[in-house]
């Protein structure tokens, strides 16, 4: 008894001790909840652990961007950041800043690009490392991002501590596979074709050929900037569309290249997508309400200028919008602001080690500088615009061909501005 | 024969004038073809030069790939308008 009595007392200040340890690894395994060192494919480890991290929810029409932008500024040696991403549907993406909806924020694996040192090779190719997200407390993103006007998702005023810029525009195209003979689509087809149907149209004598399978409709959730961007085009809303909705691009495409009727098969994606498929589908050239002839995003079927696009001929395109956290007045992380002046061709300081209005251009979207239209809302009518500084000769030499007189330093330009090494119209 | 050079060259010379004038204020035909065109490129004869509406801006002249298309659409109202959706 005289033993047994202390031996009682370890006992229970054993399990205390091993409560408290528990407890101790339940509180850490709330905050880091893996292990896995950050830098390498094996992942995922800590998104915490990564060197100045910025976390970003985008559309997954932004991948390539997130992929690109973030590979560059691992390596920017005048500030070096991590971009720490996640992609979901715009209107999403807009709900979780405007609310903080859901209130346990992200909790889905992140996605970042590995530094030249991590992986030499990586490129927008390329599968991005990943990291678990710091779920105590629930984490928020320093920047959200909608594809596309943010009142086509709410007529919301934003919140007073939400800035919203506005960064490069984003196209959005009707593909079908490679190997069919129609060229272009006009807004009225679409508006039956889509708001109607196939069956229904051939029930009223009305086909649309050769759209005539209800089964290769392929579209996207109510909630992305893809259908919403082509529903303001064409006039019907998005809940009203016929087709199955997916919910990636990456499935849109799946579906597109698999189809069991290719001949009868179309479906939306972004611009950006089908650049990189142009061997396996083909982009319909699209005829606006009103228009008397229909155009490629770019000034022919095999250019990459996105010309018409930038100058009003094609019109289904929508800017990216940009949302930052704000004290009212100032940002939150002004590292966050650094990387959406950024990506909005604004200039930032320290200067980077890249040009970002290059990257921006290289995974298919177009800067400010090079757009000469604007509207106002999604699918609104578009007007001219004049960008502070032109940017179209070296944006142009970026995804095609310039025809631009070059410049330097001792060869200045006849007319025009000498910037970035070409003659610029202002 | 003079005569007809003379016609077709006074033909050709309106065609030209009123095709693509610089006035911005063109309003030819809504399409250069009865049928399917095509793709064609160059500059198109019912286009605007100095566009300043959103209808120019659309139909503003460009040396842009452009494909005419004229399907058949039944439902169409006469006007060319949409009938209400389903």
């Amino acid at each position: 008894m005289l033993v047994a009595a202390p031996r009682l007392l370890r006992c229970t200040a054993m399990k205390r001790l091993v409560v408290i340890a528990l407890a101790a690894g339940l509180m850490v395994a709330g905050s880091r909840p893996s292990e896995a060192a950050c830098g390498t494919a094996a992942g995922p480890c800590n998104c915490s652990d990564l060197p100045n991290p910025i976390y970003l929810q985008v559309g997954d029409t932004q991948l390539n961007l997130m992929k690109a932008l973030g590979r560059q500024l691992r390596d920017n040696t005048a500030k070096p950041i991590t971009l720490v991403w996640v992609t979901s549907g715009s209107c999403a993406n807009i709900d979780l800043m405007y609310h903080h909806n859901p209130q346990a924020g992200i909790t889905a694996t992140m996605s970042y690009a590995p530094s030249q040192a991590e992986a030499a090779t990586f490129t927008t190719a390329s599968t991005p490392f990943t990291c678990t997200p710091t779920t105590t407390p629930a984490l928020f993103p320093d920047i959200g991002n909608s594809a596309l006007f943010n009142s086509a998702c709410t007529q919301e005023t934003p919140p007073s501590k939400l800035s919203l810029t506005i960064g490069p525009r984003q196209g959005y195209v009707l593909a079908m596979p490679r190997g069919t003979s129609e060229t272009a689509i006009t807004a009225e087809e679409a508006y039956f074709l889509f708001g109607f149907g196939p069956t229904m149209l051939q029930a009223m004598s009305a086909a649309i050929m050769p759209w005539v399978d209800e089964g290769q409709l392929w579209i996207r959730l109510d909630s992305k900037s893809t259908l919403l961007a082509w529903a303001a085009n064409i006039s019907v809303p998005a809940a009203k569309w016929h087709g199955t909705k997916l919910n990636g691009s990456a499935d849109v495409v799946n579906a597109l290249l698999t189809s069991a009727n290719p001949a009868a098969a179309i479906g939306i994606l972004g611009s950006e997508v089908y650049d990189n498929l142009r061997g396996s589908l083909t982009v319909m050239a699209f005829r606006a309400f009103g228009q008397y002839a229909a155009y490629y995003p770019d000034s022919t079927a095999t250019s990459r200028d996105k010309k018409n696009l930038r100058d009003g001929h094609y019109t289904v395109w929508s800017p990216t919008i940009w949302m930052l956290n704000t004290d009212g007045t100032n940002p939150v992380n002004p590292d966050a602001k650094y990387v959406v002046d950024m990506i909005a061709g604004h200039p930032v300081t320290p200067a980077p080690t890249f040009e970002p209005n290059v990257t921006v251009a290289g995974v298919g979207l177009v800067p400010d500088c090079a757009m000469r239209v604007q509207r106002t809302f999604e699918g609104g009518p578009l007007s001219l615009y004049t960008p502070p500084t032109s940017c179209t000769c070296r944006y142009e030499a970026t995804v095609d061909a310039s025809s631009c007189d070059t410049c330097s330093a001792t060869t200045p330009c006849a007319t025009g501005i000498c910037r970035d090494g070409y003659c610029e119209e202002f | 024969m003079r005569a007809l050079i003379l016609a077709t060259i006074a033909a050709l010379a309106l065609a030209f004038v009123t095709g693509c004038s610089d006035d911005g204020n063109n309003s030819g035909p809504k399409d250069a073809a009865a049928i399917d065109a095509g793709p064609s490129s160059g500059p198109d004869a019912s286009c605007f030069t100095n566009p300043t509406t959103y209808n120019e801006i659309i139909n503003a002249c460009t040396t842009a790939q452009k494909i005419y298309k004229h399907p058949n659409l039944p439902l169409l109202g006469s006007a060319g308008s949409l009938p209400p959706l389903p």
